[in-house]
């Protein structure tokens, strides 16, 4: 699975992961990532991700 | 500003701002600024390449009359921000048949900010090219320098390229092209140090993407053209890479000269070990200047008095900013002196959680210092040297 970066702060997310704090389960692609869930750093949306490495 | 000629068909239709002295409601501009706005007559189409602040369009209006142009087929919009793009509905209703040429998220927000209709946009994503008849422009997508939105623009044959705020100088100039590299250099690291640094970690790429371009001209959207684009490329790779140098930048505020007894001890026990110091007193503080100074600075010093139980809010306003612009610096410490308690150091480190900081011990005095806490101040500074030298700075 692939990471993303946020573009305004550099935040990673890693499917492996998730981000729990924001209900999304470890093992969670970022394509299957509600569209309404935001940065959990900068508080951007998800089109300001970009895929990471 | 009327226009200026850069090349055959290449013109320069923005103006100066030789009065303007703060920037965002934010920064001073000592040297006032420019919006620069750029005109190419192509053999079959002719394209302006970014507006002007929306308080001075008139300039830019003028100057496309006088320059005889009848049919303005493309405004290029490498930029959303209003300082770029305030003008672009006033030429779009002057030149009913033009049309605002830009990638889909900078299309979005011009929308969002302008209320442009959908209909006056030709959509170009990157590496897209659009012809002017014997030239053609290819625009690449360069995202946070300094809004999502923002590109590059390439005139290929002419080996110009046109970078928005990117590489851009704070600097109100009769200089078309840059011949006081020194002052361009300082107005662009004002620039860059308020909005660019946050997001210099993506810099490199773009640093490589215009090296391979090799451009004979850059053109920014402030400051003079750089036709010798060197030196300005080198000084972003420096300031975007995780390089810092052997400085310690002193930020003090300080009520009843206690604090600032406290700073000026330190700062000749950091001058003593080598160290360069960078001494900002935080009270009527040039906040560009300050954020210049912490573009390149190993560590940062934060001396403040506890006002209540916190931070003077003059501190925690610099810190604040600091954390914004989110600098490389390495290490930092606070200092300060209270006369009965307070959470000071707490309050200060936790405004500064985007800092990827190593925190030196804080000398915190009560009352006014004694000979241990001056030893306190040298064992900072010991702290600092030390530090420094194992990076290899001293
Ligand atoms: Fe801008
Ligand atoms: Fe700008
Ligand atoms: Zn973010």
């Amino acid at each position: 699975m692939h990471k993303w970066i946020c573009m305004a702060c550099d935040y990673i997310y890693d499917p492996e992961a998730g981000d729990p704090d924001s209900g999304i389960p470890p093992g969670t692609p970022f394509e299957d990532i509600p569209a309404d869930w935001i940065c959990p750093n900068c508080g951007v949306g998800k089109d300001l991700f970009e895929p990471y490495g | 500003m009327n226009p200026r000629r850069i090349r055959d068909n290449i013109w320069a239709v923005g103006t100066i701002d030789w009065d303007r002295r703060l920037f965002d409601d934010l920064i001073p501009l000592p040297e006032g600024t420019s919006y620069n706005s750029y005109l190419l007559k192509g053999s079959e189409k002719t394209a302006l390449i970014d507006g002007v602040d929306p308080a001075v369009e008139q300039v830019l209006l003028d100057n496309l009359r006088s320059l005889g142009v009848e049919k303005l087929d493309y405004i290029i919009s490498n930029h959303a921000e209003q300082d770029h793009s305030g003008a672009i509905p006033a030429v779009l209703e002057a030149w009913p048949e033009s049309m605002v040429v830009t990638n889909p998220r900078c299309a979005g927000m011009l929308t969002d900010h302008l209320h442009l209709p959908e209909e006056r946009f030709i959509l170009k994503d990157d590496g897209e090219t659009l012809s002017l008849g014997d030239w053609t422009l290819q625009f690449f997508l360069a995202p946070f320098v300094h809004w999502p939105e923002t590109q590059f623009t390439w005139l290929t044959e002419e080996k110009i390229l046109f970078t928005g705020d990117f590489l851009g100088s704070h600097q109100a100039t009769s200089d078309l092209f840059v011949r006081d590299e020194a002052g361009t250099l300082f107005g662009a690291k004002r620039y860059y140090a308020e909005i660019m640094m946050p997001y210099r970690k993506k810099f490199p790429k773009y640093l490589d993407r215009i090296d391979g371009l090799a451009p004979e001209i850059i053109a920014t959207t402030h400051g003079p053209i750089y036709d010798r684009p060197a030196s300005i490329l080198e000084a972003y790779r420096e300031w975007s890479s995780d390089e810092v140098k052997n400085e310690a930048v002193v930020a003090y505020v300080s009520m009843h000269d206690t604090t600032a007894k406290m700073a000026g001890h330190l700062i000749n026990a950091l001058i003593d070990r080598g160290v360069r110091v960078k001494v900002h007193n935080l009270t009527g503080v040039d906040v560009g200047e300050l954020a210049i100074d912490l573009v390149d600075a190993a560590t940062v010093v934060w001396a403040s008095p506890i006002v209540g139980v916190g931070p003077h809010p003059n501190a925690a306003y610099a810190a604040f900013l600091a954390n914004v612009l989110k600098p490389k610096v390495k290490y930092t410490a606070v200092i300060g002196s209270y006369g009965w308690g307070g959470k000071m150091v707490e309050q200060l480190l936790g405004l500064l959680k985007n800092l990827k900081v190593e925190v030196l011990d804080p000398v915190m005095v009560k009352g006014f210092p004694r000979e241990e806490d001056f030893a306190s101040l040298d064992g900072l500074a010991d702290t600092i040297a030390g530090k420094h030298r194992a990076e290899g700075l001293l």
